[in-house]
């Protein structure tokens, strides 16, 4: 058992950011190891830290960043675990073959990379919404679930928009539906919406109430097109937000 | 041969069996923020190209030592690769080195870029947070993750006591924790 005396409060953030003394490391593993709760606040700094980057404006890195980290691999490294763990069979077969995995997976790259903008840039719409003032509610799964999105809803209007990300794809006549739960008074729709094949989806809302009556927020799976009152369990959540 | 377009953990599973399209995959995702990070912190394009490819490397190396319980493969990638950014600033000049301390904190952009929606979406709550933070609070957080620096050298450099900046350090997470927490809990950053 440790005294709560003894925590490293102090100590974790400057750890999660890199920024802790040399010497100073080894005596927050150690505490850390044997204390649950900075453990935890310890891993949540580091994902903090691990965010922080995404609020820097976006630098496309050079279009042969890639072929020259994929040449480096295989050249330094990659080519014996691979030899391990594949055996030689991959590495017997003639060059040629070698050439046209490696064309493959460059059009691989390219192809993906291209059906990614494609799906996800949806150009002045996007960063119109993204710039209006607006309030953020963070809709989480249930237990085990990766399943996550995030509401902003306009402050100054009745609209907002949504991302996304790991629900499942659902069968031909089924739909997610987004609920806004007022304090008082039946669920109010938001909207209604599939995900593609990825899980993900970006979506236009409309805002119902205003979140300071409401009292949560829910996503179910209902029948399409959607349907007047939620029927089935809440698959997203959020019951507070700022 | 097609990329999957499996979750971050799959990925890092595939890599272990020593598929390096999953590599491909990982890079795919991250490798716009991770050479968007290490332009940040080395200020340099050629710095930020080794860093980049530094830590796809090293991702594969360690592939075995990653732990999801610790956080979500992209902080692991971006601890990689900050720390490989913050070891090339540290090994370069001083005069460039005191040129990175000095350079002025990044500005919030007006503008935002045209990618994917979840990354704008992100950012826009990332910058909302920021924009909660004391100038101070986030001067601390700033030196110490992109500039590199020890909480000792970020009291000097700012002329405050170390108990300062180390208790500034910390508020300054934890008021981003309870903005952002949310967020990456929902991001699988789940502790347990």
């Amino acid at each position: 058992m440790i005294d709560s005396s003894e925590h490293v409060v102090d100590d974790l953030a400057a750890y999660a950011l890199g920024s802790l003394e040399t010497g100073e490391h080894a005596r927050v593993d150690e505490h850390v190891a044997g204390c649950p709760s900075c453990a935890s606040r310890l891993a949540e700094y580091r994902g903090l830290a691990g965010a922080l980057p995404l609020a820097l404006a976006p630098i496309s890195p050079p279009s042969d960043l890639w072929d020259a980290i994929r040449s480096e691999a295989r050249r330094q490294r990659l080519r014996p675990r691979m030899r391990s763990a594949m055996g030689t069979r991959w590495f017997r077969a003639a060059p040629w073959i070698a050439a046209a995995v490696v064309a493959t997976w460059l059009v691989t790259w390219n192809v993906r990379l291209q059906s990614e903008l494609t799906r996800y840039t949806q150009g002045p719409q996007v960063e119109k919404l993204a710039r209006r003032p607006a309030r953020l509610v963070i809709l989480t799964g249930a237990a085990g679930s990766q399943a996550s999105a995030r509401v902003f809803a306009a402050v100054d209007g009745q609209s907002g928009h949504m991302a996304i990300t790991g629900l499942a794809r659902l069968p031909a006549g089924r739909v997610y539906q987004l609920w806004f739960l007022p304090k008082a008074g039946p669920a109010l729709t938001a909207a209604t919406f599939t995900v593609d094949a990825d899980g993900r989806a970006w979506v236009v809302i409309r805002v119902p109430a205003d979140l300071d009556d409401t009292r949560g927020l829910i996503v179910t799976e209902e029948a399409a097109p959607g349907s007047p009152a939620p029927t089935g369990p809440p698959l997203l959540e959020a019951r507070q937000w700022r | 041969m097609s990329v999957d377009p499996a979750a971050d953990p799959d990925l890092v599973g595939r890599m272990r069996l020593g598929d390096e399209s999953a590599l491909e995959a990982l890079y795919a995702r991250y490798g716009g923020l991770v050479y968007t990070l290490a332009l940040r912190i080395v200020g340099d394009p050629e710095l930020a190209r080794e860093v980049v490819q530094d830590t796809f490397l090293r991702s594969w190396d360690g592939r075995e030592t990653y732990d999801a319980r610790r956080g979500r493969v992209p902080w692991w990638l971006m601890g990689i690769a900050r720390n490989r950014a913050i070891d090339l600033l540290r090994s370069r000049s001083h005069q460039a080195r005191m040129r990175e301390r000095t350079a002025p904190l990044p500005e919030i952009p007006t503008t935002l870029p045209r990618d994917p929606v979840d990354a704008v979406v992100s950012r826009r709550a990332v910058l909302d947070a920021l924009r909660e933070l004391s100038e101070g609070q986030r001067r601390a957080i700033e030196l110490a993750y992109y500039g590199g620096l020890t909480q000792t050298e970020i009291a000097n450099e700012l002329g405050e006591p170390l108990g300062t900046i180390k208790s500034r350090t910390r508020e300054a997470l934890e008021r981003l924790r309870k903005v952002l927490g949310p967020l990456i809990q929902a991001a699988g950053g789940r502790t347990s």
